[in-house]
């Protein structure tokens, strides 16, 4: 039941690139908190870095199902290059959602590239709460001017774009904001707990300049309306990564646990042992159930997508964090080296449940939607 | 899910459409009105005449405005891009419905 879908040749073979240009690199890439630009050039170049844009703007154009097995194969290799494919795909979403025919023939084009992007939501003032944004973008005539300050924005240390949200007339707009116009800083957050390598940065935008038509649609409509749709792409492609991170804690655990001999016996064979295996194999059987279910709202548009793609994330991103702590467990010694598979793990996952949309907010979200369908 | 009928195109005048070109069947608009307010009503369990403000009234939350974004593509077959996408428009069930019934038209878009 892991994969309903047939393969296509294209997620084949951003599969299997993403196994040849990654390998047994991720360690070293955690431990160095850097990943090589010339890996994700080549990655963004074939497409694979927001792969469900359509084949017209150079896309893979997959659908959400196969994206999202795509993300979790390269989420079992790398949170940090994954967490790259969700914000370059929540980049590339909110363009083709928000985004003029012309603005999709540009900004879609670049994304599907070799050129890289993050979306830039929050701000020190406003994590959870996007509604007190203070980051503002005005237009002068021809010209759209952004002022603010945004921080711990994935890919951003790379990025050669970002997707800016920030208030706007009444309500919020979106701005693609190329990271070398004057008046923009990147400052890198050093040493993140995970996802160690995605580039994390906080930026500063002082009077920064553009043409207006690097505004995209739906400029005024309130915050809430803006941000929900990227970051119900976002929640998506989290819950594919953790279902990655799942299968690697998995794989991790069980040959450990295979092969490590202790009293006599494969460590397998003590039962408190085995129920580690036993309840990891659930979390990942629960939480690809919840995301094939997302995708699914997703492929056929459905108005259900909203909050399968907020459970998936709440429930995959639980699910991440005990099973990545249950793996370092089962591994102990073997498992403690910082920069190791169940050690990224173990962070990386800790992090999915706090990033769109933290297990509270998500709680919140989803209490709200109970009460709604079920009182 | 209601598909334009062309058959009838020469009946009475229907309401018109905000851009005035077009004029839907008044049976089009009766149905997407329908298709709509179902959807609102089951989802907010509460009556939601065709006028009525779903905004200041609180209906509409968060998630909810994607949902009905997602819900009026789905159902009408239509795709709302970026400049059609304003609170004007989803405003209420006639604003959805007019706002139907233009894409619908496959105008000038």
């Amino acid at each position: 039941m892991n994969e309903p879908t047939p393969v296509s040749t294209a997620r084949a073979e951003a599969e299997q690139l993403a196994t040849e240009l990654i390998g047994d690199r991720a360690d070293g890439w955690d431990l160095a908190g850097e990943l090589p630009l010339d890996v994700l050039r080549e990655l963004g170049g074939k497409g694979m870095l927001c792969a469900q844009v359509p084949a017209a703007y150079g896309g893979l154009g997959l659908s959400s199902a196969e994206n999202g097995e795509l993300t979790a194969h390269v989420g079992a290799l790398c949170s940090s290059v994954r967490s790259v494919m969700t914000s370059q795909g929540m980049a590339a979403w909110t363009v083709e959602r928000l985004g003029s025919d012309e603005q999709k023939a540009v900004h879609l084009r670049e994304l599907t590239s070799g050129r890289l992007a993050g979306v830039a939501f929050s701000e020190p003032g406003a994590g959870s709460d996007l509604g007190a944004m203070t980051t503002t973008i005005r237009v002068e005539g021809d010209t759209v001017v952004l002022d603010g300050r945004k921080s711990w924005i994935t890919v951003a240390a790379y990025a050669d774009l970002l997707v800016v949200f920030g208030r706007h007339g009444s309500g919020a707009g979106a701005v693609v904001v190329p990271t070398d116009t004057p008046g923009v800083t990147v400052e890198r957050v050093p040493a993140p707990l995970g996802c160690r390598a995605a580039g994390h940065a906080d930026v500063t935008f002082d009077d920064v300049r553009l043409p207006a038509d690097r505004l995209l649609g739906g400029a005024g409509l309130p915050v809430d309306w803006l941000v929900t749709s990227a970051l119900t792409f976002g929640r998506v492609s989290v819950a594919w990564g953790c279902v990655g991170i799942l299968r690697a804690c998995l794989r991790a655990a069980a040959s450990h646990a295979a092969t490590r001999q202790q009293f006599g016996v494969p460590l397998a064979a003590h039962q408190l042992v085995a129920r580690h295996l036993a309840e990891l194999h659930v979390a990942h059987e629960a939480s690809a159930g919840c995301c094939e279910r997302a995708s699914r709202g997703w492929d056929e548009n459905s108005p259900e997508l909203v909050v399968s793609a907020v459970t998936a994330k709440h429930l995959a991103a639980g699910h991440a964090a005990r099973g990545a702590a249950a793996a370092v467990q089962v591994l102990a010694s073997a498992g403690a080296h910082d920069g190791g598979p169940v050690a990224r793990a173990y962070r990386d996952a800790k992090l999915m449940e706090i990033i769109e949309g933290s297990n509270e907010i998500s709680q919140l979200l989803l209490g709200k939607h109970a009460l709604g369908v079920w009182s | 899910m209601s598909t334009p009928t062309t058959e009838q195109d020469t009946t009475a005048p229907a309401q018109a459409t905000p851009t005035g070109q077009d004029a839907a069947p008044a049976e089009d608009t009766t149905a997407v009105r329908e298709t709509l307010t179902a959807f609102l009503e089951q989802r907010t369990k509460t009556a939601v005449a065709a006028d009525v403000d779903l905004f200041s009234t609180g209906l509409v939350t968060s998630l909810f405005a994607m949902e009905l974004l997602v819900h009026v593509e789905q159902s009408f077959g239509v795709q709302v891009g970026g400049s059609d996408l304003t609170l004007d428009n989803f405003r209420s069930v006639d604003a959805m419905t007019a706002l139907v019934l233009r894409l619908r038209g496959g105008g000038d878009e």
